[in-house]
């Protein structure tokens, strides 16, 4: 008895050891997407339940044309990858990715091909991780003529959308309410803890455009200023800001693009 | 009783032997510096060699001269470690990575008579410009030139951006770092000489933690095995080699340290 108890302990003791030095990789940097996949997402809820594979979403191709509001308020996809459970029964029903993808705004599960009446199953279009898939949109063709911007998908998405390069769709019929607030409140100014950093200056208009107000309020900021209270450390862990910067909008890398109006310095 | 005993000793054995351990037992190991001008050089080869191309031989001093570090490794994003940026000659052609400058508008194209300029294998690539550099401020390793005294001498004047026009964040707080032994001083860590160079983000939050006293496993070991300060100072900027006041500014005695090791 005593004998197995103490081989057991010699077998976890390497177990954890080995464990151990493969797991601390500290002080060196961390891998980042390259500008063709920054804000791609696999949902997979019931996919591969279902033997099917997952779906690869890219967000720069349908932020190119419809506001994130249409989809994360009017349609009602979550903020998080998979809150959604987005069923097929729910999208051919005109829920969700359905309420697009229906054949009329855009491709729909099947296709009829124009010469004969044959038709062509779409599944591989969404239905994509792990395959080879000849998509019509290319990342880098696509995104050639748009303003370039540092990190995130290398394309500076405000400026587009601000100069009319992008002309982007933010209702579909019979989703969306016509009482969209179309006035956003005056920029906010937020002081940081450190007094030495710079303070942040944040544009309601720039987040107004794509997001309306119901995309960040009272989810993730309420009304008030100041509640809850934001800290850096929980914004590179995906809170607050964190949400949307370093998934899909500009990561927080970017510290001179908020943190932009020098500190008061009392010496 | 006795079986006990040999357990113990297996035991202890074990812990000393596992693979992460073992690294870190050499200590004071420091960086075998190759000469000053190929200090910073590295061959890039993460798909060349495999896709019929010869690596791509690239010398920081020769890009430091007109660049700051977070030009490329911030506004374009090529990770600090070797080979783990997922650069494509697609890319490239579309004006990412390499391609932002060589372009045939800053530095020169990405086209087919260049090509050996940067594949050519050869890691020494370029040391017959490394003379025009002898103006420049002197110091005892790495390169032999002391950047920082010579970008603040205004001896060289490398932009900060190409891509985009940025008013840098001012941000310049001496952060002292207790050493963990006693008799060893402190370092007082210079934010501003450190933003002259590279981004925030350069070194936080991955590599350091951004609130004070978090970044866990900061050791000297591990700056000379290239992690923390080291993942640059030993590789591209001066290398612990130097003298430990560069760093440990108040230590008494300069810390005689040869660079075989010991």
């Amino acid at each position: 008895m005593k004998k197995t108890s103490l081989l057991l302990m010699v077998i976890l003791v390497i177990i954890l050891s080995v464990v151990l030095s493969v797991t601390t990789s500290h002080g060196a940097r961390k891998k980042r997407p390259p500008h063709h996949e920054y804000g791609n997402v696999v949902i997979n809820n019931f996919s591969e339940k279902n033997k099917i594979a997952p779906v690869v979403f890219n967000h720069w191709l349908h932020r190119s044309q419809y506001t994130c509001r249409l989809c994360h308020a009017d349609l009602k996809f979550a903020l998080k990858v998979n809150g959604s459970g987005i069923t097929e029964t729910a999208n051919k029903k005109g829920l969700y990715c359905g309420a697009c993808h229906n054949g009329k705004e855009a491709f729909g599960p099947v296709e009829k091909v124009r010469s004969g009446k044959k038709s062509r199953k779409n599944c591989d279009l969404c239905h994509s991780y792990g395959k080879k898939v000849a998509f019509k949109n290319k990342f880098y063709p696509f995104t050639k003529e748009l303003p370039r911007a540092r990190f995130g998908n290398g394309v500076n998405w405000i400026k587009a959308e601000k100069e009319g390069q992008l002309k982007l769709k933010d209702t579909i019929k019979g989703y969306s309410t016509d009482k969209i607030r179309k006035d956003s409140p005056s920029d906010s100014i937020i002081q940081p803890d450190v007094t030495e950093m710079p303070r942040i200056i944040f544009s309601h208009d720039n987040h107004a455009v794509w997001n309306g107000c119901s995309l960040c309020h009272p989810g993730l900021f309420r009304e008030e200023k100041g509640v809850p209270k934001i800290t850096m450390e929980g914004i590179i862990d995906g809170k607050f800001c964190g949400t949307c910067h370093g998934k899909v909008a500009f990561p927080v890398l970017d510290c001179q693009r908020c943190h932009t109006k020098p500190a008061i310095l009392r010496r | 009783m006795k079986s006990n005993y040999i357990y113990f000793i297996l035991i202890i054995f074990l812990i000393g032997a596992t693979p992460g351990e073992a690294a870190d037992s050499v200590w004071w190991k420091l960086p075998s510096l190759p000469q000053p001008e190929n200090y910073g050089n590295i061959l890039i080869d993460r798909t060349s060699s495999n896709s019929g191309m010869k690596p791509v031989g690239f010398s920081h001093w020769s890009h430091r001269v007109n660049y700051t570090c977070r030009v490329c490794h911030f506004e374009l994003e090529i990770n600090m470690m070797l080979n783990t940026t997922e650069i494509t000659e697609e890319q490239n052609r579309y004006g990412r990575y390499c391609g932002a400058c060589h372009n045939g508008k800053i530095a020169f194209a990405h086209t087919k008579e260049n090509c050996e300029k940067c594949h050519n294998g050869d890691i020494t690539y370029g040391k017959e410009k490394f003379g025009t550099l002898s103006d420049l401020p002197p110091a005892k390793n790495g390169n032999g030139v002391d950047w920082v005294e010579a970008l603040n001498s205004n001896k060289i004047n490398p932009a900060n951006y190409v891509l985009e026009e940025t008013r840098l964040l001012k941000f310049e707080r001496e952060v002292v770092i207790e050493s963990p032994w006693a008799g060893i001083s402190p370092v007082p860590f210079p934010h501003k000489i450190h933003g002259q160079w590279l981004d925030c983000s350069n070194c936080h939050p991955d590599i350091f933690q951004i609130k004070y006293e978090s970044t866990s496993d900061l050791a000297m070991e591990a700056i000379l095995n290239y992690e923390f300060c080291g993942v640059c100072h030993g590789r591209v900027s001066f290398p612990p080699n130097d003298n430990c006041k560069k760093c440990h500014t108040k230590m008494k005695s300069p810390g005689k340290i040869d660079s075989s090791g010991h």
